[in-house]
């Protein structure tokens, strides 16, 4: 199926879940990072059990803080 | 209040905008801006606000300047090294423009005194450079009903996102809760560029203005994130999440709260 | 100035003293005070300010009712304002 991550389309396998998402993207971080699918923001807790449809648009937000540091 | 000699020729570039005009400077010389952190984001923020001629601008930050900080937070000086930063950023705004009124709290910003310190402002820009900041920031203007500008910025990235009561989702919306203090086994220091935080900062202040004017279309519902390297914008839209826990449909916080400081922060903190 | 299909103006503005921008900025200063429809007279002078500001107040909506030279160096501008 394909996908639109951060604006740009690619190929995934089907019946991919969002944690499966964040790990064939290699997210550093996949515990703090946001996810929103379609403009909907998904639940942390959901990452897991939540698959993508193929033409779904994907965004990651990450934390950043106020410059100086990774985190805090 | 009619405009003095001085004041058209130094506001003229605003009033000469037809978005802007006679009115809308008269707006600005009324508004109220409080910049919570007077560092990267904050100085840029304060000295166009400043410029610009917003009438009262409030500083808040504990610290004092450290040769550090100068290379990005360009509203101090190497004289003000080991000054305060609220009273340095203070000088600076009025050698700048003598007209503008500026408040000071050279201390901490707390759950305890935030709802106080946002009452008086129109708009507050979160210039902080951590977390707990960024969420006490977030539930005390949601609470107070009071419009800010969140920003962050990362080596060579930033983002920001403006918060209007009733309009679009809060920075808890985005991210519920913030990373625990001792997430990251060390506080690695990442780095960033000066013209960074100016980019970002100015377009916190952009957004204050607007705000301010009544003009243009605020950057609520959209996180704009600007990576430096590729030179790209993006405005990424988010929704307003029916769970968030201080802007949802059951708020479970109703008042601002204090998250712990992380270690690293809370000894010398180059902002 | 005797062109009797000319309103009277409400009120006269005088930016020979000042350069641009401000000479546009004082005529939208004084424009302001005005309601719509309401006739403001200016006197300008001859070069920049003329050939800017009448160009600068039709971009902002307003009607442009006369231009007429005073043959010492300055013009005389009839401008109603636009609304809002």
């Amino acid at each position: 199926m394909e996908l639109t991550i951060s604006g740009t389309t690619k190929t995934f396998p089907d019946d991919l879940s969002v944690t499966e998402l964040l790990e064939a993207e290699q997210v550093a971080t996949p515990q703090y990072v946001t996810v929103s699918i379609n403009e909907e923001l998904v639940d942390q807790g959901s990452f897991d059990s939540r698959k993508l449809a193929s033409g779904d648009k994907v965004e990651f937000l990450y934390f950043m803080g106020g410059g100086t540091r990774e985190l805090y | 209040m009619s405009f003095t000699d001085s004041q058209l020729e130094r506001y003229s570039r605003n009033i000469i905008l037809k978005e802007v005009g006679v009115r809308g400077q008269k707006k600005l010389l009324a508004g109220r801006v409080l910049i919570i952190g007077a560092g990267g984001l904050g100085a840029p923020a304060a000295m166009y606000l400043a410029a610009a001629g917003v009438g009262t601008i409030g500083l808040a930050d504990a610290d004092v300047v450290d040769l550090s900080n100068l290379q990005r937070q360009i509203i101090h000086a190497t004289s003000d090294v080991g000054a305060p930063k609220v009273i340095s950023a203070k000088e600076t705004i009025e050698a700048l423009n003598p007209e503008v009124t500026v408040n000071t709290l050279q201390g901490l910003v707390t759950s305890e005194n935030i709802m106080t310190l946002i009452e008086g402002y129109d708009f507050v820009i979160d210039g902080t450079d951590n977390f707990p900041a960024k969420f006490l920031i977030n539930d005390a203007c949601v609470i107070g009903a009071k419009a800010f500008s969140h920003a962050g910025i990362i080596r060579f990235q930033g983002q920001l996102i403006t918060y209007i009561p009733g309009q679009g989702p809060c920075y808890r919306c985005l991210f519920p809760s913030p990373p625990p203090p001792d997430a990251v086994p060390t506080c690695r220091q990442a780095g960033v560029i000066g013209a960074m935080a100016g980019v970002i900062g100015s377009l916190q202040a952009m957004e204050a203005i607007k705000y301010l004017c009544g003009i243009g279309t605020p950057l609520t519902s959209n996180l704009l994130t600007y990576n430096a390297l590729t030179m790209e914008f993006r405005k990424i839209k988010v929704a307003k999440r029916s769970t968030c826990q201080v802007c949802g449909h059951n708020p479970t916080i109703v008042k601002p709260l204090d998250y712990e400081i992380a270690a690293c922060d809370l000894k010398s903190k180059p902002a | 100035m005797a062109d009797k299909t000319l309103p009277t103006p409400d009120a006269h503005l005088d930016i020979t003293g000042v350069v641009c921008p401000v000479t546009f900025v004082k005529v939208k200063v004084a424009l302001d005070e005005l309601e719509p429809e309401q006739v403001l007279s200016v006197r300008l002078n001859d070069g920049e300010p003329v050939q800017n500001v009448p160009m600068s107040l039709k971009d902002e909506g307003h009607k442009v009712l006369k231009l007429s030279d005073n043959n010492d160096g300055t013009f005389t501008l009839l401008i109603r304002r636009g609304q809002d």
